[in-house]
């Protein structure tokens, strides 16, 4: 995926992106303050949200192909199946017995199928939804706030799954999440926003590791103190 | 008048089919109609959703009032020589319970809507398969409106009185042969009708409640 010039103005915010490429078949992070603009760009990129100006080159993917994880999930009113079969359901693709258990058991819902799925916990809930948008292979996965409202078992086996999935399958990935330590273990490419624009991006080591901006700096070293904490804060 | 006899049964018969008849002409203009406006963005929508909320709540009588100057020899669809017909009734039920189905599937829309319409963008939902994961998605409000004014249509008499003008085997309806019996002092009659309008009523519900029991029952995992 390529932007250029990219603007989308709110009452009180701008988000201006001049140029940003996601290197296909790499996961990507994205991180920054609360505020900074990380949601607004993936819900553009996942054209949920319209552009005000500026050009969104899918290079070949089409909406299909594309998905995006919010922070609070969408689940329907319906069961936990139900909910995690709905992608293949529109595709008109009769869903395989195996994969649909492996998804369930990875997630920890195997026993609850038949379970109303709004009625699950936070972290249930965010758990399937990740599985729901892995199940149908889209080639690039947008996840707000990946990991913040799961236990570290899950977030274990959710790091292990994308990784391998994004090795099987040659997906690309864009995580947002507020603990570094994720970022770490996931991403070979990091992008910093502040104030609605890209501050720095560049490979991960160099980063989290070397940074040059300045901003970049301090906000690592926020981030960096507050890394024992269970959860990163989510964004309001 | 017997307690059951041919008569009450004919307007018991009547009473049914009007009100199933104005509520459902009712769900199929007002349930697109909240759908869409909750969707558009014209000048003028303040206004209209301002007068959709008055019309929610207009006295029956006015609405009796205005379709029968409408109707009536000289009005402009006089013509049509539809006063004190079943069909008038209809009408003005119609235009008693739209704003009402309307009314509260917007309300329900303005509140989910957006939500799942980005979900369903999510997920590659075409067009078509996002209309229908809305309607889905409001299914329990959507029939909590059209429960809602199908309860407006079974209370109403005003309108129904106008318009229909309580003719006997022809328009007299549940309601207003209920005032009818008492105008003439005929209280216990009244009153058994009234009690099976409220039998009816409450049929109705068990029917919904009934209707919605798998949802119920997918609710109790909160
Ligand atoms: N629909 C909206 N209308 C108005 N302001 C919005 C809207 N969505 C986001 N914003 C504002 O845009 C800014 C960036 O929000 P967001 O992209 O959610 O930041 P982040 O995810 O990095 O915390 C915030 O100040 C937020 O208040
Ligand atoms: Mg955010």
């Amino acid at each position: 995926m390529r932007i250029s010039n990219l603007q989308k103005n709110f009452d009180r915010f701008s988000l201006h992106i001049e140029r940003l490429q996601l290197p296909r078949g790499e996961i990507c992070g994205i991180i920054g303050a609360n505020g900074c603009g990380k949601t607004t760009l993936m819900k553009l990129m996942a054209g949920i949200l319209p552009p005000d100006t500026g050009q969104i080159d899918t290079e070949g993917l089409a909406p299909q192909d594309i998905t995006m994880v919010l922070r609070k999930p969408y689940l329907m009113h319906d069961t936990v199946i139900r909910n995690l079969t709905y992608p293949l359901k529109l595709r008109g693709i009769k869903p395989d017995v195996e994969l649909v258990e492996y998804y369930l058991e990875l997630a920890g819902l195997q026993d609850d199928r038949e379970i109303y799925a709004p009625g699950l916990s936070s972290g249930q809930q965010q758990k399937l939804a990740l599985i729901r948008a892995m199940i149908f292979s889209p080639k690039l996965v947008l996840i707000d706030e990946a990991f913040s409202n799961l236990d570290m078992e899950s977030t274990a086996a959710f790091e292990w799954l994308i990784l391998e999935r994004q090795r099987t399958e040659t997906a690309t990935y864009l995580i947002c999440a507020h603990q570094l330590s994720h970022i770490q273990r996931l991403c070979g490419y990091v992008f910093f926003m502040h104030d609605g624009r890209i501050e720095a991006e560049g490979p991960t080591d160099e980063m989290l590791l070397r940074p040059k901006s300045q901003r970049l700096q301090k906000y690592l070293q926020y981030a960096s103190l507050k890394e024992g904490a269970a959860d990163g804060i989510p964004d309001s | 008048m017997e307690l059951f006899d041919a008569e009450i049964l004919g307007i018991i018969g009547l009473t049914l089919r009007m009100t199933l008849l104005s509520t459902a002409i009712s769900a199929i203009i007002g349930i697109p109609l909240g759908l869409w406006l909750d969707r558009a963005n014209f000048a003028g929508k303040r206004l209209v959703v301002l007068i959709n909320r008055t019309l929610m709540a207009s006295p029956p009588v006015v609405v009796g009032l205005v379709v029968y100057l409408i109707f009536m020899r000289n009005g402009p669809l006089g013509f049509l020589r539809l006063l004190f017909t079943f069909e008038a009734m209809v009408i003005a039920q119609v235009l008693l319970i739209t704003p009402i189905i309307c009314g509260i599937v917007y309300v329900a829309a303005g509140r989910n809507a957006a939500r799942i319409r980005m979900f369903a963008v999510t997920m590659g939902a075409s067009k078509r398969q996002t209309r229908f994961l809305i309607i889905k998605e409001l299914s329990n409000e959507i029939f909590f409106a059209v429960i809602t004014g199908y309860g407006r249509a079974m209370s109403e008499v005003g309108a129904i009185m106008i318009v229909g003008g309580n003719i006997r085997y022809h328009t007299r309806t549940m309601t207003t042969t209920i005032s009818l019996l008492r105008n003439r002092g005929e209280i216990e009659q009244a009153v058994v009708l009234g009690v099976v309008l409220m039998l009816i009523a409450l049929t109705v519900q068990i029917i919904a409640d009934f209707l919605r029991k798998r949802e119920r029952r997918l609710d109790e995992n909160f």
